[in-house]
């Protein structure tokens, strides 16, 4: 059994199904991307994943445990950490209070204080202005504290919603290193992106979802080789790199 | 011992270039900004010792209304006058002098005098029939208001023309003894002028028509000097002192309360105003968790205060009380904080489920079956019409709590030890909340309230927070309301409707949503105001809700601001674009 396997599930806001059956599996220690267009259900999925949605049916597991039904403070206590779309910091505290609640289900004083420091070490910059205001800094830098932020869990599993949304590509290149670095310290990444180029070119494997359903899947590099995908959400002849 | 004082660096004012609305005219007049600052505090003073009405008593065919004594002599009744005077001369002094912040200090300086000028003149021309009405003697007018109103204006014209510096910062560090005397003073001036304040023109009413005027005169009055000592920095740098001497400042600041009674204040009236001051403070910081910390709209919020208040009053042993029983009065607080804190789970169970908008109405909804219930003394429990009257005083032993004290040669007047307990009761509350705040607890309020989705994935239960927030809230409301029944004697539906929880909100909106001195401060303002005015009784309303927007308009973030909320407004106030860097909100991609 896959580290977190999704199987058939369904989302629903209403009585419009956002999310008509996506099934994959995440192994431990890889980076695996869910690539798909606007709309496609990508972010409905992570966010019933880390349980802020409930799913109509199918089922989740993540470590051996079912857990569709939890509640997301239990998913984020089991170990699945989730930095949200749009990065949703609390723009008006600063960087040293926004990843204290990221460490909000954890109680061990002397952890916590170990790994801010990790972060600060991870991004400098986030420990040079940790007194500073979250809401002043700059995209690539809140996406930094973003992912600081959800690291402050020490999560197993790491769900990144866009994490290159609206940055330059040196920042973008820049933010998915650190996700290649997460994965040699051990952390597991589930990435959910637009920007299939730079997703796929990192990606252990990758799905594709398309309108509520996964429709292939492969390893990165197999991705960015096949016509479909390069058609659909590379642009013409740019996947052959 | 050596002490380094470090004036901030005095900046030579590079010439400032005004843009904006009103930038040509701040352009033309900068460089008369020095005289001009001069020229308006003479103006000032000048105005102050003009006549401000010309009529002398009622020494003929006048209106009766005219008896408008207290602006006959340059120093009258009011001494509206002398502040006028001091804040001008301020004002000269201090725009010949080189202070850091210079032109922001005047500034604060000068809309003081322009305040008080314009109160002053409006409320002379209302209740005499015009500037200067008519004497027996002649016709002539009178120009002191006018005079005063432009030396005012004219200052802050020029102070503003100068260019606004940004607020120095004092870093002083003094020996332990002398910030300890220091404090010490500040916090003994501090008690002497809310004394001074609180019972300014007297206990209002139909033979006391100055009342309001006079209060409201010495409030715009020290608004402009606190502005000015806040433009100084000097404020600031007693914040930073007394925050070093925490424990200490909080105990001085305890006994400056419980010293009130030795002040002009004491007497029973000041006490039973100052009491209930200390009720609606604690209620305000009640909601002020509610609304201020967790974000959460109540505006139903005075019913658990009411609560609180049946609660007490059928357990106290009253007559019409439909519970027979009398219990002690530490017990009957527990139990109405308890009582007051169910209902508040109940209503805040639909946090699950409503945000936003909906919530404040169904806290709307709740507060209005609070009050239509208890009009209809729902169960016997609450009197209806004819109220739960002749509550029993509190007692301890033989002493009852409205009786006067006499220490030797000292007669406290009753209501003494209503006073001590609700100042108890409001740092009672005010740790609460402090502790609170700054708790894990604290921390996760703070959190659902600037975004809530956030808040949930970073594993904060938010539900079952919510939800604590209005059960805590209404607890400390409960413990007011039993208090509140015991000191009045009587409890009515009719002190917790709606208009209770609007003015509770203002309280806390207006004094800064998420700080104590805020609330307090709020509840104070607020529920002073109507005692002083109630000889405007028609206008009251009228009057409190042009304030409001004044204040919403020119200090959104509250008189005393939180530290989070201070950077969600920072755009719209100049001072703190400049401490906390250009613009506050969330900067686009690098």
């Amino acid at each position: 059994m896959a580290f977190l396997e999704v199987r058939d599930l369904v989302v629903a806001y209403g009585a419009i199904q956002a999310v008509r059956g996506v099934s994959f599996d995440v192994e431990q220690g890889q980076i695996v991307s869910l690539i798909g267009s606007n709309g496609a259900g990508k972010t409905t999925t992570l966010r019933t994943l880390s349980g802020l949605l409930r799913p109509v049916s199918g089922t989740i597991s993540f470590d051996g445990e079912q857990i569709q039904k939890q509640p997301a403070h239990s998913i984020l206590s089991r170990g699945m950490a989730h930095s949200p779309e749009g990065r949703r910091l609390f723009a008006r505290m600063t960087v040293e209070e926004n990843l204290r609640l990221g460490a909000y289900t954890r109680k061990d004083e002397e952890g916590i204080a170990k790994d801010m420091q990790r972060v600060y070490d991870l991004f400098p910059v986030l420990g040079e202005r940790r007194g500073n205001k979250a809401g002043l800094f700059s995209g690539g830098e809140q996406q930094m504290l973003a992912i600081g932020r959800a690291l402050m869990s020490r999560p197993k599993l790491l769900m990144l919603d866009e994490p290159s949304m609206g940055l330059s590509p040196i920042m973008t290149q820049l933010i998915f290193d650190t996700v290649k670095e997460l994965r040699s310290e051990g952390t597991t990444v589930l990435l959910v992106e637009q920007n299939a180029l730079a997703a796929l070119g990192l990606s252990d494997r990758a799905y594709v979802i398309d309108l509520g359903r996964t429709t292939l899947s492969g390893t990165g590099h197999e991705l960015l080789a096949d016509p479909r995908v390069q058609e659909a959400y590379l642009g013409e002849g740019v996947g052959a790199e | 011992m050596s002490t380094t004082i470090d004036p901030p660096v005095a900046t030579t004012a590079p010439p400032v270039q005004h843009t904006g609305r009103f930038g040509a005219v701040l352009n033309a007049v900068a460089p008369f900004a020095k005289i001009g600052m001069i020229v308006g505090g003479v103006l000032s003073v000048l105005g102050a010792f003009l006549p401000w009405v010309t009529f002398v008593l009622n020494e003929g065919a006048y209106p009766e209304r005219a008896s408008l004594n207290m602006f006959v002599e340059p120093f009258g009744v009011s001494g509206f006058r002398l502040h006028i005077t001091l804040l001008g001369i301020a004002a000269i002094v201090i725009a010949l002098l080189t202070v850091p912040a210079k032109h922001r200090i005047v500034r604060g300086l000068g809309i003081g005098v322009a305040a008080v000028a314009l109160l002053n003149g409006i409320w002379i021309t209302v209740e005499g029939g015009g500037l200067g009405a008519i004497t027996a003697a002649d016709g002539t007018i009178a120009f002191g208001a006018i005079v005063a109103l432009i030396g005012g204006l004219v200052t802050v014209l020029a102070a503003t023309s100068g260019g606004l510096e940004a607020r120095p910062e004092w870093e002083w560090e003094l020996p332990w003894w002398v910030e300890w005397i220091l404090l010490l003073v500040i916090f003994a001036l501090v008690l002497l002028l809310v004394a001074e304040v609180l019972t300014s023109g007297g206990q209002g009413g139909v033979v006391n028509p100055y009342a309001g005027v006079v209060f409201l005169s010495l409030l715009a009055a020290l608004s402009g000097a606190l502005s000015a000592l806040s433009a100084s920095g000097l404020l600031t740098w007693v914040g930073v002192v007394s925050e070093r001497h925490r424990v200490f400042s909080v105990v001085v600041l305890l006994l400056c309360a419980l010293a009130l009674p030795f002040t002009g204040a004491g007497t029973e009236y000041w006490m039973t105003v100052a009491s209930n001051i200390g009720v609606y403070a604690a209620t305000a910081i009640g909601l002020n968790i509610v609304v201020g910390l967790a974000g959460l709209l109540d505006l139903g919020y005075v019913a658990f205060l009411g609560i609180g208040a049946f609660t007490a009053a059928n357990l106290s042993g009253a007559a019409a009380s439909a519970v027979g029983i009398h219990l002690p009065f530490l017990l009957v607080m527990v139990i109405s904080a308890v009582v007051a804190g169910i209902f508040g789970a109940i209503v805040g169970s639909p946090t699950l489920r409503v945000r936003g908008d909906y919530l404040a109405i169904v806290t709307l909804a709740f507060g209005e079956i609070f009050v239509r219930s208890a009009q209809n003394n729902i169960a016997g429990l609450t009197g209806g019409a004819n109220a739960i009257p002749n509550i029993p005083p509190v007692g301890v032993g033989g002493f009852q709590f409205n009786d006067s004290i006499t220490i030797g040669a000292l007669r406290l007047p009753s209501g003494v030890m209503y006073y001590v307990a609700i100042v108890l009761l409001v740092a009672f509350v005010m740790l609460v909340f402090g502790n609170l705040k700054n708790s894990r607890l604290g921390r996760a309020w703070i959190a659902i309230r600037e975004d809530e989705d956030a808040a949930s994935a970073m594993g904060i239960r938010t539900g079952p927070i919510k939800i604590l927030a209005f059960l805590i809230g209404a607890m400390l409301a409960g413990l007011a309301g039993a208090f509140f029944a015991h000191k009045t004697a009587v409890v009515a539906y009719d002190s917790f409707r709606f208009l209770e929880s609007v003015t509770l909100l203002a309280a806390v909106i207006l004094g800064g949503m998420g700080t104590i001195p805020g609330a307090v401060l709020g509840a104070s303002i607020l529920f002073v105001l109507p005692e002083k005015l109630r000889e405007f009784a028609d206008y009251r309303l009228l009057l409190f809700g042009l304030a409001l927007i004044l204040i919403m308009r020119f200090r959104p973030q509250g008189i005393i601001a939180d530290k989070h909320r201070k950077a969600e407004l920072a755009d719209d106030d100049p001072e703190d674009v400049a401490r906390e860097g250009p613009g506050a909100l969330p900067t686009e991609v690098k």
